[in-house]
C-alpha cells in the first residue's frame, strides 16, 4: 500500500488553489489599473482593462469546469469538499470584481468631471481593492482571522461610500448650476454615483470571498448569512 | 434471516473473515503511521451523538477480544429506531465485529469474548436467559455475498416463518386471518414486494433461487429477512458484490426500509454511507469508535482529523 493514496487528486486540489489565486491576481490587477485609469484619465489604460475582461472570463469558465470535474471524478468530502465548494463560489465573486473593474474603466473612458471633485474616490478605491486583495490572501492562506477582519472592515467602506455619494450630491447643489450646466453635470453625477456603488460592491464581493473562505477553513458558515 | 440455519451457512465465511480482520489490522496500523497519523486523542463528545427520537439499540462500553486480540475497545453508541446507521472504517477497524455483536453472531466464534452491554428496547441481549432464536428473529441480518438456500424462491422466503410457526400463528396470520396456504402466499408476496423483488419474480416463484442474478439474490435474502417480521436489520456490506444498478436498487431499498425498521449497515463505500444513511459511525484502526454523528456532519465537517483523513482518502 502506498503512503499517500490519491496523489493525482491531491495535486489537482493544489493546482486548483494555485489557479484560483492566479485568476484572483489577474482580477486585482484589472481593478488596480481601472482605478489608475480613472484617476489619471488614461483612456488607453481603460481600453486595456476592458479588453482584458475576456481573458478573466475565460479563466473563470475553465476553473469552473475544473471544479465540476473534481466533484464528478473524485467526489471530494470533508475539508476537500469545503475547499472545492468554496473555490467554486469564490470564482464567481472574482469574475464579478473583474466585471466591476471593466465598469470603472468605462467610466474613465466617459471622461472626468469638470465641476465635481473626484478626490474622495481615490481613498474608497484603495480601501475596496485592499479588501479584495486581503480576501484573496485569506483564501490562499486559509486564514479564518483575516476573514473575520475583512467582514468587519466592510462597514467602514460602506460608510465611506455613503458619505461620498452624499458629498457628490451636495457638491452638485453647491455649484449652483444654471440650466445649461445641469445636463452636463447630471452625466458626471450619475457616473460618480455609479463609481461609488461599484467600489462598494467590490467590497461586498471581498466579504463573500472571506465568508466562503471561513466556511472552507473552519466549516463555519457564520459570515455567509 | 432464518437464524440458526443461516448462521451456520455464514459461519465458515465469518471465521475466514475474522482471520482476515486480524491480518488487516496490522497492515492498517502500518499504513496510518507512514501516512503521518498523529496520536490524536479521541474526545468523548465526538461519539456522544444523540439522534433524537427513540433509541432502538443502546450499546454501552462494548469490548470484544478474539483471543489476545482486542478487536473492539469500549464502544458506546445509541442507535435510533427507524433510521439508517452506517458503520464505516478501514479493514480491521472492528465495524463488522460491532455489527455481529448486535444480534450475538459473535457467540458462534469460540475465541470471541464480549464484555459490556447491548440493549434492545432497553433489555440487555447478553443477559442470561435470552432466547437467541427469538433475538435473531427480532434482529435480522443480511450478509455481504447473497446466500439464498438452494431451494425455490417461495421456500426461501417462507422458510423462516415456517420454522417459527408464524404461518399458523404469526403476525401476518393474525392480520390476514386467511387459510394457511393463502397466508403463506400473502407472506411471500408481501415480503418480496417489500424487498422490491416481487415484480421480477412473481411468475416464477417455484424456480430455484440460485438461478437469480446476484442483485436479485441479495434482495431475496432481504425478503427472507423481512418475512419473519424483524425490528432491526443488520447489513454487512450488502452491495459490495453487486453491479452499480443492483447496488442502487439495494440502496433505494435500504432508505425505504428505514421507514419501518432500524437499519444498521456496514459498508466500505463511503459514497454509499453518504447516500443512504442518516447517521454515520466511523471506526478506525484499533477497534475504536472515533466519531459518530449526522452523516452530513461526518462528510462535510468532521471533528476528528483522523476521520477527516479517512473519509477524504488521505489514508486507509
Amino acid at each position: 500500500m502506498i503512503a499517500v493514496p490519491r496523489e493525482d487528486y491531491r495535486e489537482s486540489l493544489d493546482e486548483l488553489r494555485a489557479d484560483v489565486e492566479s485568476m484572483g491576481r489577474e482580477v486585482l490587477d484589472q481593478l488596480g489599473r481601472s482605478l489608475d485609469a480613472l484617476e489619471r484619465d488614461d483612456r488607453g489604460l481603460a481600453r486595456e482593462v476592458i479588453d482584458g475582461d475576456e481573458r478573466v472570463n475565460q479563466q473563470y469558465l475553465d476553473l469552473e469546469a475544473d471544479c465540476i470535474e473534481l466533484i464528478a471524478l473524485q467526489q471530494p468530502v470533508a475539508s476537500d469538499l469545503r475547499f472545492v465548494a468554496a473555490s467554486f463560489k469564490i470564482l464567481t465573486d472574482l469574475e464579478r470584481i473583474g466585471d466591476l473593474a471593466t465598469n470603472l474603466a468605462r467610466y474613465a473612458l466617459a471622461g472626468s468631471s469638470e465641476v465635481i471633485s473626484e478626490s474622495r474616490l481615490r481613498g474608497i478605491g484603495e480601501t475596496a481593492s485592499k479588501q479584495a486583495e486581503k480576501a484573496l490572501d485569506a483564501y490562499v492562506e486559509a486564514d479564518p482571522e483575516a476573514c473575520r477582519a475583512i467582514a468587519e472592515r466592510d462597514d467602514d467602506l460602506d460608510a465611506s461610500c455613503q458619505n461620498a455619494s452624499e458629498a457628490v450630491v451636495r457638491e452638485l447643489v453647491a455649484s449652483e448650476p444654471d440650466r445649461w450646466d445641469i445636463e452636463r453635470l447630471l452625466d458626471d453625477v450619475s457616473r460618480l454615483l455609479l463609481t461609488v456603488r461599484d467600489l462598494e460592491r467590490v467590497g461586498d464581493h471581498a466579504v463573500n470571498i472571506a465568508a466562503r473562505t471561513l466556511y472552507m477553513s473552519d466549516g463555519d458558515p457564520e459570515l455567509i448569512y | 434471516m432464518s437464524q440458526t440455519d443461516t448462521a451456520e451457512t455464514a459461519e465458515t465465511a465469518e471465521t475466514a473473515e475474522t482471520a482476515a480482520t486480524t491480518v488487516n489490522r496490522t497492515d492498517g496500523q502500518d499504513v496510518s503511521t507512514t501516512a503521518g497519523e498523529t496520536a490524536e486523542e479521541t474526545r468523548p463528545e465526538w461519539t456522544s451523538y444523540d439522534a433524537g427520537g427513540e433509541t432502538k439499540l443502546a450499546v454501552d462500553d462494548l469490548d470484544v477480544h478474539y483471543g489476545d486480540d482486542h478487536a473492539l475497545k469500549g464502544v458506546s453508541m445509541d442507535i435510533p429506531e427507524e433510521s439508517v446507521t452506517a458503520l464505516i472504517g478501514p479493514s480491521g477497524c472492528g465495524k463488522s465485529t460491532f455489527l455481529r455483536c448486535l444480534n450475538r453472531m459473535n457467540d458462534r466464534i469460540r475465541a470471541a469474548s464480549v464484555d459490556g452491554s447491548v440493549a434492545l428496547d432497553g433489555e440487555g441481549i447478553y443477559q442470561d436467559g435470552v432466547d437467541l432464536v427469538e433475538l435473531r428473529k427480532r434482529v435480522g441480518m443480511v450478509f455481504q455475498s447473497p446466500n439464498p438456500f438452494p431451494k425455490s424462491i417461495r421456500e426461501n422466503v417462507s422458510y423462516g416463518p415456517r420454522k417459527h410457526g408464524d404461518i399458523e400463528t404469526g403476525l401476518l396470520a393474525r392480520l390476514t386471518g386467511r387459510a394457511e396456504p393463502d397466508r403463506e402466499e400473502a407472506l411471500v408476496e408481501r415480503s418480496l414486494e417489500r424487498a422490491a423483488l416481487w415484480e421480477e419474480v412473481s411468475d416464477r416463484l417455484d424456480d430455484n433461487a440460485l438461478g437469480l442474478s446476484g442483485g436479485q439474490q441479495q434482495r431475496l435474502c432481504i425478503a427472507r429477512c423481512l418475512a419473519v417480521d424483524p425490528e432491526v436489520i443488520l447489513m454487512d456490506e450488502p452491495a459490495s458484490a453487486l453491479d452499480p444498478i443492483a447496488t442502487s436498487k439495494i440502496e433505494d431499498l435500504i432508505e425505504d426500509l428505514a421507514r419501518d425498521y432500524t437499519v444498521v449497515v456496514v459498508t466500505h463505500s463511503m459514497q454509499q454511507a453518504a447516500r443512504v444513511s442518516d447517521q454515520t459511525a466511523v471506526f478506525l484502526t484499533g477497534g475504536e469508535l472515533v466519531e459518530y454523528d449526522d452523516t452530513e456532519k461526518i462528510f462535510e465537517n468532521p471533528e476528528s482529523q483522523r476521520v477527516e483523513d479517512y473519509v477524504s482518502g488521505k489514508f486507509g
